[in-house]
């Protein structure tokens, strides 16, 4: 609004010296565009290296200039013309179902190669018992004091996780007397296939998110039907799956729940509730037709398409010393676990020290040189986090070099900084009416929290926190001082295995390996799958962001 | 002030129930881990830098070949096989890249954070913002395999002389990378400038290139200051770029010296990757040389953190 | 909106019905009841050390992989001081390749944590000096010729000033960096080879990375640069080998002339360090028997990766070493 003001200020003293302003206005877009264009182009020549689009039959390209680029430009355009909204709705679906193939893709690596699902589903049902206890316990709150209450629910989950005596046992060298849930399920005689038990742990945490939107867009107990339908569709998928489109029942399941779920909560969702933009779905329809069509068309004419480097091969194979063999497997799954690793350390331990330093800390001089220490950490070198690694974790603390736990600490501690300082812009931003609110009902700080400021402000830390791990799969430096390897061949499957990463395969294929083909394709192979990942993460940030801001 | 004293009123009667100890000592605990963070840095560069220097050696215990810090501060060259350890020759590459990156990127984000705030209308302005994020999100390892294999043989066709590794592309790269960082903090501290003053311009007869170049830039300089310094400490302590595109050839080069930049260089954080995977004597004094280019790079970059935070407090304009 | 939400009993309820039936049916008997140790090798195999033997190291450690799917190999390149400095010598690594013997304060290092260094030898690198295809004036160059161009003394600027055939044009030199092996090799066998003591001359492009400096001397008609065999024998069409004369005439770099020891005096062995103690270890005296038995492949070794192999002679040598080790440490422990 303000700029609109300004716009018609400055109007009215158009005839002084238009030609000064409007060169000084051109020259600065093209400074701001000026990198963004560097990055595009330069983009397009790796890409062009590594997908090789020119060696493709000239028919591949017709076809699928036929079947895809010229409908998606005809309904874009159109949207574009009648419908804005409707426009992006349609993008945000197929942003929403690309997001969603990413991730599955990433699960599935995780259930097919380092976590069995039987001991996941072990671990998640040896949660949710003592889960369930202590939600019991919390309703009876008025009875028990919070001490016993505690103390019950820690022994809920001890015995669950780790049964009687367990680990403090084990260190007594004592016998295991009661055997624990989790162990109780990993040896049971008798468990579900594979995938009835991803569908019972994954399918549920992704049809609980349907069930709660549906009813909150329409009632309980379409909820209800949503969240069971959801449930169904997660299971069927492991049969229809593996029968029809050629996929294992783990990935099959996955898929289903990660990518398929939210995507189709999201279109049928956004189809009762923004009937002004509906018609934008068609556009996600009309390319995801149009690519299936050309396909089947490709397939039947005969034509050739081009000879890409980025291939289900490229990414499902190990390393190799051969450039056409080599994969990027082992480095996908690698950048997976130490995300997943710096992810669990740094969230609790950023957004706990923003909410200390937003919500308790006086205003005195030590809160402000935690802050002041906070922004210089912010901007201390990553090799400098990598000699850390490897001098506090490695040499002091004598873990071996480059695993998972090094690895994840160190980039933990490198991201940290950048974790707290944006969850402390969203927590600020949540306003202090509410608090106050929250307080004259009698809330507790903690309740308060709780309760009031980190729901409001949880899209904002988790924008802050996506880019921050996008930077910390990123790094390279820190991993080659702590001693990661070059190449592996398998899953690093506990946090004291060692780790490679996307990142530093695609600098060591540049540097160790001799052959041209390495250098010219498989490099900026990686670097394209590197890339997309990267933007898939900074996209959803941005998104969530957007969105975000909007709302508050 | 008086809501926090409103909150401590409201909240005193349960700050020291056990839920809510157990719940603020753990986030205290939190945030005091940021401070053992920095203290484990320094002790570790400072311990490990000790054992390098021929002054601090002999209180490490550590017996054999040390280094004359006064050399070490001083000398210009840098050749480990004979012993000469001048950070000099390290220092002044990552000075010209830095250099280098700052003539792109200072005017470059400026200009984009001039736009941005004054000239954008929102629907550019939230497809432009994101598109410049990504600049940043793209790994610097990537950023050094561009430069190496797409701008360097660009650049050859001007400069026909540059080397396969030079300092100029390593520059360009860096620059580009930095662009949002300057970006984002100026525009910041230009949307801060009160509209007030805008109209105030206006209403004097000012153009609109006269406002923003004659009211909002000085108004907001203390912010673009800090950004300066903050985005050139990036470019100090930016590693895989410079590690690809500038070589590993430590030599003392005149910064001021446009030709030099067609050569190729070791900025000290290339020198620590290229010491760490290369075929020294490890555990000996190169090894130890790691700690003591560490602790000269956060020193560096530290005290331009510092000097940044001074910049922005103590220029800011209070409206 | 608590209100709206959909009851969690009853949605437990829902779930439990939907499965129920699948449930019942979709039960297998749980393999890992039974699960006893797996046939053939399992554990894993760390190797560290000189970027050098690295590529070697990868293709052996591919081929036993192919073999033995249980063992997991984690390689790193961390150059040969560094592998035995912060990998090896503290028991972090299985291996330590070298691009050179071990130095005695190594061997200290090591001895001080009980870990002993078995030395193979698994190949023969041959330096190789190279220049751009386009610089058709020069084919070979003498030993002398190479000192004074690289010499920290002399410093000659232009090719001419080293050798009036050539072209007056200023010379580019790339090289690896002085943190390398095979920097140090080069300054043992050309400018500490004759009666004086050159030093090596500072101006010139260095990188870590052998491939870099192909893509140097690829990029300049006026370019020279020396690095290891293997990095030449993958790029022969983009960068001409010169033969080196060392007095008796231009020799070729190849491998035949390395193996027979004409190609002087820049042909140098490579090692591999395995740790007794490691030996001990199935799966690493396993493979340390595999990558000997493999080291006179002339497919994997020459065609490959690009080094010499070894000849018979020699792998019986190695191998006799290797189960001597083997040997000592399984009576050790």
């Amino acid at each position: 609004m303000a700029t609109e003001d300004r716009r018609s200020y400055a109007d009215g003293f158009g005839q002084v010296s238009r030609t000064v302003g409007i060169i000084f206005r051109y020259l600065l877009l093209a400074a701001t565009l000026f990198g963004i264009a560097v990055l595009a182009i330069l983009l397009v020549y790796v890409a062009n290296d590594a997908i090789q689009p020119l060696t493709a039959d000239a028919g591949w390209h017709l076809t699928f200039f036929l079947t895809l680029v010229l409908p998606s430009l005809a309904t874009g355009g159109y949207l574009a013309w009648s419908n804005v909204d409707g426009l992006k709705l349609g993008a945000m679906t197929l942003g929403l179902f690309v997001v969603g193939l990413l991730f599955s893709g990433g699960v599935a690596i995780i259930f097919l190669e380092v976590l069995p699902p039987l001991v996941w589903f072990a671990y998640v049902i040896a949660f949710a018992v003592p889960v369930a206890v202590t939600v019991g316990l919390q309703q009876r709150s008025r009875q028990i004091p919070f001490v016993s209450r505690f103390a019950l629910a820690t022994l809920a989950f001890y015995l669950s996780l780790f049964g009687f005596p367990g680990i403090v046992g084990s260190y007594a060298e004592l016998p295991q007397l009661i055997p624990s849930v989790a162990t109780l399920i990993l040896f049971a005689p008798i468990v579900p296939l594979d995938w009835i038990q991803l569908t019972l742990t994954v399918g549920v945490f992704a049809a609980t998110p349907v069930a709660l939107y549906a009813s909150a867009i329409s009632d309980r107990r379409t909820g209800l039907i949503a969240g069971a339908a959801a449930l169904a569709t997660v299971a069927a998928s492991a049969v229809v799956g593996p029968a029809v489109v050629g996929v294992g029942p783990i990935p099959s399941v996955v898929l289903a729940s990660v990518a398929v779920l939210p995507t189709a909560a999201y279109v049928c969702g956004t189809a009762v509730t923004r009937e002004q933009a509906r018609i934008g779905l068609v556009l996600p329809v009309v390319i995801v037709a149009g690519a299936l069509a050309g396909e089947v068309l490709v397939d039947t004419l005969g034509y050739a398409g081009p000879q890409s480097w980025v291939d289900w091969q490229f990414l499902t194979s190990d390393h190799s010393g051969t450039a056409a063999n080599a994969g990027l497997y082992p480095a996908i799954a690698g950048s997976i676990l130490l995300m997943l690793t710096v992810a669990a350390l740094s969230f609790p331990i950023g957004v706990g020290a923003a909410l200390y330093l937003e919500e308790y800390a006086p205003d005195n001089r030590y809160t402000r040189f935690i802050d002041v220490n906070i922004s210089n950490l912010a901007g201390v070198p990553s090799v400098v986090y990598g000699l850390l690694g490897l001098g506090l974790f490695v040499t002091r603390l004598g873990q071996s070099t480059g695993t998972i736990l090094v690895g994840g600490a160190t980039l933990a501690l490198l991201i940290l900084p950048i974790v707290i300082i944006s969850s402390r812009e969203a927590i600020r931003s949540v306003p202090s009416e509410m608090r106050q609110a929250s307080y004259g009902m009698g809330a507790t700080r903690w309740q308060t929290m709780k309760n009031v400021v980190l729901p409001r402000a949880f899209p904002g830390i988790l924008t802050g926190t996506i880019l921050a791990l996008g930077r910390a799969i990123g790094e390279t430096a820190p991993l080659i001082m702590i001693g990661a390897p070059n190449v592996l061949y398998s899953f690093p499957s506990e946090l004291s295995s060692k780790v490679s990463a996307m990142p530093l395969q695609v600098y060591s294929w540049a540097s160790y390996f001799a052959t041209n083909d390495f250098y010219e394709k498989a490099v900026p192979a990686g670097v394209v799958v590197l890339v997309t990942v990267l933007l898939a993460m900074n996209s959803i940030a941005i998104v969530l962001r957007n969105r975000y801001q909007r709302e508050t | 002030m008086s809501t926090d004293d409103l909150t401590e009123d409201l909240t005193r009667n349960t700050a020291n129930a056990p839920p809510e100890l157990l719940t603020r000592s753990f986030f205290f605990l939190c945030a005091v881990l940021s401070i053992f963070t920095t203290l484990a840095i320094i002790a570790l560069l400072v311990t490990e830098a000790a054992k390098f220097f021929s002054v601090t050696a002999p209180l490490m215990g550590i017996e054999g070949e040390t280094a004359s810090v006064v050399e070490f501060l001083t000398g210009t060259e840098w050749i480990i096989g004979e012993g000469k350890f001048g950070v000099l020759a390290l220092v002044t590459s990552t000075v010209m890249v830095t250099l280098g990156s700052a003539i792109i990127a200072l005017p470059l984000g400026v200009a984009t954070a001039i736009y941005l705030s004054e000239y954008a209308d929102p629907q550019v302005r939230s497809l432009l913002k994101p598109a410049l994020e990504i600049l940043a999100g793209v790994p610097t390892v990537v950023y050094g395999f561009f430069a190496l294999i797409y701008i360097t043989p660009a650049l050859r066709t001007v400069f026909p002389s540059i080397g396969t590794f030079n300092l100029l592309s390593a520059s360009i790269v860096v620059g580009i990378m930095i662009i949002p960082m300057v970006a984002s903090i100026s525009e910041d501290a230009m949307s801060a400038v009160p509209d007030d003053l805008r109209q105030a311009g206006y209403g004097m007869g000012a153009t609109k290139f006269e406002v923003s170049t004659g009211i909002v830039v000085p108004a907001a300089l203390s912010g673009i200051l800090s950004s300066f310094i903050l985005a050139l400490s990036r470019a100090i302590g930016e590693t895989m770029a410079v590690t690809v595109a500038a070589g590993a050839q430590a030599k003392f080069h005149n910064p001021f010296n446009p030709a030099a930049y067609l050569d190729g260089g070791s900025p000290m954080t290339a020198t620590m990757v290229n010491l760490l995977t290369g075929d020294i004597t490890g555990g000996g004094l190169a090894y130890r040389s790691l700690f003591a280019i560490g602790l000269t790079l956060f020193v560096i970059t530290f005290a331009m953190n510092v000097i940044s935070e001074l910049v922005a407090q103590r220029y800011r304009e209070e409206y | 909106m608590a209100e709206d939400g959909i009851n969690r009993r009853e949605f437990v309820a829902a779930a439990g019905s939907t499965l129920g039936a699948l449930g019942l049916a979709g039960c297998v008997e749980n393999d890992r009841v039974r699960a006893g140790g797996g046939g053939g090798l399992s554990g894993s195999i760390d190797i560290a050390g000189s970027s050098t033997v690295f590529p070697l190291a990868t293709t052996m450690s591919e081929r036993f992989k192919i073999l033995h799917d249980g063992v997991d190999f984690n390689l790193q390149s961390t150059g040969s001081g560094g592998g035995f400095a912060n990998h090896f010598c503290p028991g972090r690594t299985d291996f330590n390749n070298a691009s050179r013997p071990i130095k005695s304060e190594e061997q200290d290092a090591c001895a001080s944590n009980d870990v002993e260094p078995v030395e193979l030898t698994v190949a023969t690198d041959a330096l190789t000096i190279i220049v751009n295809n386009d610089a058709d004036w020069i084919d070979s160059v003498t030993v002398d010729e190479l000192a004074s161009m690289w010499s920290g003394e002399e410093q000659p600027q232009t090719w001419a000033d080293v050798n009036d055939d050539w072209p007056d044009e200023p010379i580019e030199l790339y090289g690896p960096s002085d943190a390398s092996g095979t920097y140090d090799y080069f300054v043992e066998a050309i400018l500490h080879g004759g009666e004086n003591e050159l030093s090596h001359r500072q101006d010139y492009s260095a990188t870590e990375q052998d491939r870099t400096i192909i893509q140097g001397v690829v990029g300049s008609e006026f370019a020279i640069g020396y690095m290891g065999y293997a990095y030449y024998s993958e790029n022969t069409d983009r960068v001409k080998a010169l033969a080196v004369d060392n007095g008796d005439g231009p020799v070729e770099p190849s491998l035949e002339n390395a193996k027979s020891g004409e190609y002087s005096p820049l042909s140098r062995p490579l090692f591999t360090y395995p740790a007794k103690s490691s030996l001990a270890n199935e799966q690493v005296a396993s493979f340390a028997r595999f990558w000997l038995a493999n080291a006179t492949n002339r497919k994997i070794v020459a065609d490959e990766v690009g080094y010499v192999p070894l000849d018979a002679e020699q792998q019986a040598e190695q191998l006799a070493r290797l189960e001597a080790a083997i040997w000592e440490a399984n009576t050790d422990n």
